[in-house]
C-alpha cells in the first residue's frame, strides 16, 4: 500500500476518516492505529508523516520520489521519529530518548512526527511517561502509535488519541491471491489462517522448518489420541528441540489451535472451514471420535491460556509440559 | 566528485566536525559525516541532530602577513589547499574515514566518487575504496540569513557561556531549564540561566545589533561544546537565529544548535530589588573559607553551610554535621551595610557562583534569612548570581 487511493481499497473506512481529516486540515495530535497484522498500519502512518513533509504532493497523494519521502522511506528524516521495540518490549532509554526530542526544536522544520510501532509492548511506566506529552502537545507535533493488541494499551493512553480500527482483511481474498501466486488451495486456506502478510506465507511455504513443525502438530495430535502417556515425553524428545524461539513457540501454538479447531468442526459438521486437516483425514476422524466436544473446547481455551503465559514469558518448556497435561483427556 | 587535499588541513577540519557526531544515533546517516566539494573549497559537516558543525576548508587560502604583502608577487602569499576537479558530494561514515585521513602516508590526499557512491581515497601508494551513503538523504540545514545577525569575539562569548552555563538545571523534570535563555533587547545581550534554586545572569553592551530577540533557549549541552570547540582568540563570531535553530559562525566553522521549545520562566521578577544588609568580601578568601567548611559538610545532600555577621567587620562560616564534628571560620570582610544577619546555603552553590566571578571583590545582597540573594562583582560589572537560602531550624 504505498498511496492513499490502495488504502482505500483496502481499509476503506480508515482511509477515508484519515485522508477527510488531512483535506480538511485537521490532522490530529495522536493516533492511535490497531490492526492484525499485514493490515497495513506502517503504510498508513509512514503516509501521514509524508503528507506532512511532502514538498511535491499532488493533491492528498505524496510524491514517494521528492527527498522528504525518500528520506522519510529509509529512515533518516531527521523529525520523524520511529520508535521500534528493543527485544521484547519498548525500553525506557528510548521513551527518555524520545522526551528529549519533545522539547527540542525541529531540525528542519518545527513539524515533528513520532511513530510508535508495537505501543502495546510499551511498559505502563514508559507509557506514563508519554502521556504528558500526549496530553499537552506543543504545536505542529503528530504521535502515531501502532498496535495489534489494542486492549493492552492502558486507557490514559487510548482515550487522548483518535483511534483508528483497521478491519481484518478478508480470507477468502488473501487465499486467491496467494493462488495465483501458485500456491496449492490446502496450503492457502492453512496461510491465510496465520498470517496477513503475501511474502511471510511464501517465504513459509517453502521453509523446511515450517513444513516439519506443521508435520510436529499431527505427530502430537496422533500421540494425543493413541498414546496420550506418550505425548510428555514427545514434548521433550521432539517439540522443545525444533520450537526454540519464543516467535516460533507461538507460530508453533497458532498451529496446533487451528487443528484443535478443526477437530471441533468436524464434530459440528462444519467440514467447509476446515484449515489444518483435510475432511477426509484418518487422523481427523479418530480425533474427534476420541475427544468429546467439551473436551475439545476446554482444550482450545488451554491453547489459549498457553499462549498467554508465553507471553507474560513463563518458561516455554513448562507452558508446554502442563499444556500437554491438560490436552489429555 | 574529485579532488586533492591537503592532509592536515583535512584531519584538523574532521577534528572539529567529528565532536558533533554521535555514535548512538537513531537516524542512520548521522553516522557519517558529509564531504561538499564546490569551487570555493571543501565543506564538511557533521551533526548529532541536537548539533551540528560544519567545517570549511577554502581551496586557496590568502595569507594576511605583512611582508610578504609589500612584495608584489601575488603567488607567495597565497596558499592552495585543495584543489577540486569535479564538485560534487557524499556521506562518508565517521568511523572508518577520519582514521583512514590520519593514518594516511602522504601530505596529500585524493578523494574520488564514482556513480555507485563508492569512493577511492588516494594517498601514495595507499589505496582505500570506501562505500559512502547518498548525500541527498542527509538532513537539509537551514539557509543562513546574515542579514538578522550579530557579532561577537570568541573571547566575549566563551566567557558569557561559562559564567551561566553551569547553573543550568540538570534534572529533566522541567527541559526548559536544561538550557541557557537569551535575550537580545535595545542592544543589550542577556544569558541567563537556573535550575530554581539558583540563577546566574550575565548582560553585556552589543554594538549594531541588526536584530532584537526576546527569548530564546539553547541547551546547556550545546554551549558546553560550543566552548570547548571554540579556541581563546578575539575573533569576531557571528550569530543568527532561524526559526528553530542558533548558528554560531567563526571564518571557517559553523556551529549549529538546536532550540528548546517552551516558555522560559520569568526571571527578573526573582531578583531582590532592595536589600538589608550588604556585605564586600574578597572573592578569593570566601571561596577558600566555603571550600574549607564544605569539607565536612559534603556527605550532607546540601552541603549546607552557615554564615553569621559578627560586629567587628567579620563574619563567620560555619558548618555542622552532627555526625562528623563541626568547623568555624572567621572572615574580613571589607565593609558592611544594614542588619545583623544569620543565613544557611548549599556550599556547592556558593561556590560555583564565586567561581564564576572573575572579579577581586563582590558584594553580596541579603533580604533577610529566607530570601533569596545576590552576588555581583563590586565594579559593577553586568554579572549577577543569584542563590535560595536553605531554611534550617
Amino acid at each position: 500500500m504505498k498511496t492513499w487511493s490502495e488504502v482505500a481499497e483496502v481499509q476503506p473506512l480508515a482511509g477515508r476518516i484519515i485522508t477527510n481529516s488531512i483535506k480538511k486540515g485537521r490532522v490530529s495530535h495522536a493516533y492511535l492505529i490497531q490492526g492484525e497484522r499485514g493490515t497495513g498500519k506502517e503504510a498508513i502512518a509512514s503516509l501521514i508523516a509524508k503528507g506532512l513533509f511532502c514538498t511535491d504532493k499532488d493533491g492528498l497523494e505524496p510524491c514517494h520520489t521528492c527527498q522528504m519521502c525518500k528520506r522519510i522511506d529509509s529512515g533518516n528524516h531527521p523529525d520523524v521519529h520511529w520508535i521500534v521495540p528493543d527485544g521484547q518490549s519498548i525500553k525506557i532509554e528510548q521513551i527518555k530518548n524520545l522526551q528529549k526530542e519533545f522539547t527540542y526544536s525541529g531540525l528542519e522544520s518545527n513539524k515533528k512526527v513520532y511513530i510508535i510501532k508495537a505501543a502495546d509492548t510499551l511498559t505502563l511506566n514508559a507509557a506514563n511517561r508519554i502521556l504528558k506529552f500526549l496530553e499537552e502537545p506543543s504545536r505542529q507535533t503528530t504521535a502515531i502509535m501502532l498496535t495489534e493488541n489494542s486492549s493492552a494499551i492502558i486507557p490514559t493512553i487510548r482515550s487522548r488519541c483518535q483511534v483508528i480500527d483497521l478491519q481484518p482483511l478478508n480470507p477468502k481474498k488473501f487465499q486467491k491471491k496467494l493462488m495465483d501466486e501458485g500456491m496449492p488451495e490446502q496450503h492457502a486456506v492453512l496461510m491465510s489462517a496465520l498470517t496477513n502478510s503475501i511474502d511471510e506465507a511464501v517465504a513459509w511455504k517453502s521453509d523446511d522448518w515450517f513444513a516439519s513443525a506443521l508435520k510436529l502438530v499431527v505427530q502430537l495430535i496422533e500421540k494425543l489420541v493413541n498414546y496420550p502417556e506418550d505425548a510428555y515425553l514427545f514434548i521433550h524428545s521432539s517439540w522443545m528441540p525444533h520450537f526454540k524461539e519464543r516467535s516460533e513457540q507461538e507460530q508453533g501454538l497458532d498451529v496446533m489451535l487451528l487443528a484443535w479447531k478443526d477437530i471441533l468442526y468436524y464434530h459440528i459438521g462444519n467440514e467447509e472451514q476446515l484449515v489444518f486437516f483435510r475432511a477426509n483425514s484418518d487422523l481427523l476422524q479418530r480425533a474427534a471420535l476420541s475427544f468429546s466436544q467439551e473436551s475439545i473446547i476446554d482444550n482450545l481455551q488451554a491453547i489459549l491460556q498457553a499462549k498467554r503465559k508465553l507471553k507474560q514469558n513463563v518458561h516455554p518448556t513448562l507452558v508446554m509440559e502442563q499444556l500437554t497435561l491438560q490436552l489429555k483427556r | 566528485m574529485k579532488f586533492i587535499i591537503n592532509r592536515q588541513k583535512l584531519i584538523s577540519g574532521l577534528q572539529d566536525v567529528m565532536k558533533a557526531i554521535s555514535s548512538r544515533t537513531v537516524v542512520p546517516i548521522l553516522t557519517g559525516v558529509k564531504l561538499e566539494a564546490a569551487k570555493e573549497g571543501i565543506t564538511l559537516t557533521g551533526s548529532d541532530s541536537d548539533i551540528t558543525i560544519k567545517y570549511f576548508i577554502p581551496a586557496v587560502e590568502e595569507f594576511v602577513d605583512k611582508k610578504t604583502d609589500e612584495a608584489d608577487e601575488e603567488m607567495d602569499n597565497k596558499k592552495i589547499n585543495a584543489e577540486i576537479i569535479q564538485e560534487g558530494s557524499i556521506v562518508l561514515h565517521a568511523k572508518y574515514f577520519p582514521d583512514i585521513i590520519r593514518k594516511l602516508p602522504e601530505e596529500t590526499v585524493e578523494i574520488e566518487m564514482d556513480p555507485q557512491l563508492k569512493v577511492a581515497i588516494r594517498s601514495g601508494k595507499a589505496l582505500f575504496h570506501l562505500n559512502g551513503q547518498d548525500p541527498d538523504e542527509y538532513p537539509l540545514l537551514p539557509e543562513l540569513q546574515t542579514e538578522d545577525s550579530f557579532e561577537l569575539s570568541t573571547n566575549t562569548l566563551k566567557a558569557l557561556i561559562k559564567q551561566t552555563v553551569f547553573a543550568v538545571a540538570t534534572m529533566e523534570s522541567r527541559p526548559i531549564l536544561t538550557g541557557v535563555q537569551i535575550k537580545l533587547l535595545d542592544n543589550k545581550l542577556t544569558f541567563s540561566a537556573t535550575d530554581s534554586h539558583r540563577l546566574a545572569m550575565q548582560e553585556i553592551p552589543v554594538d549594531d545589533a541588526q536584530t532584537e530577540i526576546t527569548s530564546l533557549v539553547i541547551p546547556g549541552k550545546s554551549l558546553n561544546e560550543l566552548n570547548k570547540i571554540l579556541t581563546d582568540n578575539d575573533e569576531k563570531i557571528e550569530i543568527s537565529v532561524t526559526n528553530n535553530q542558533i548558528l554560531f559562525r567563526t571564518e571557517n566553522l559553523y556551529f549549529l544548535s538546536r532550540l528548546l521549545d517552551g516558555k522560559y520562566p520569568e526571571t527578573s521578577r526573582l531578583i531582590p530589588e532592595e536589600s538589608k544588609t550588604a556585605l564586600q568580601i574578597k572573592t578569593k578568601e570566601l571561596l577558600h573559607t566555603i571550600d574549607r567548611a564544605s569539607l565536612l559538610a559534603k556527605d550532607d545532600h546540601n552541603n549546607v553551610v552557615r554564615l553569621t555577621t559578627n560586629d567587628n567587620n567579620s563574619a563567620e562560616i560555619s558548618s555542622n554535621s552532627p555526625e562528623v564534628g563541626t568547623v568555624t571560620e572567621e572572615i574580613g570582610i571589607q565593609s558592611m551595610e544594614g542588619e545583623d544577619l544569620k543565613i544557611s546555603f548549599s556550599s556547592k552553590y556558593m561556590m560555583d557562583a564565586l567561581k564564576a566571578i572573575d572579579f577581586d571583590e563582590v558584594k553580596i545582597e541579603f533580604t533577610g534569612a529566607m530570601r533569596p540573594f545576590i552576588i555581583r562583582p563590586v565594579n559593577g560589572a553586568e554579572i549577577l548570581q543569584l542563590i535560595l537560602p536553605i531554611r534550617t531550624y
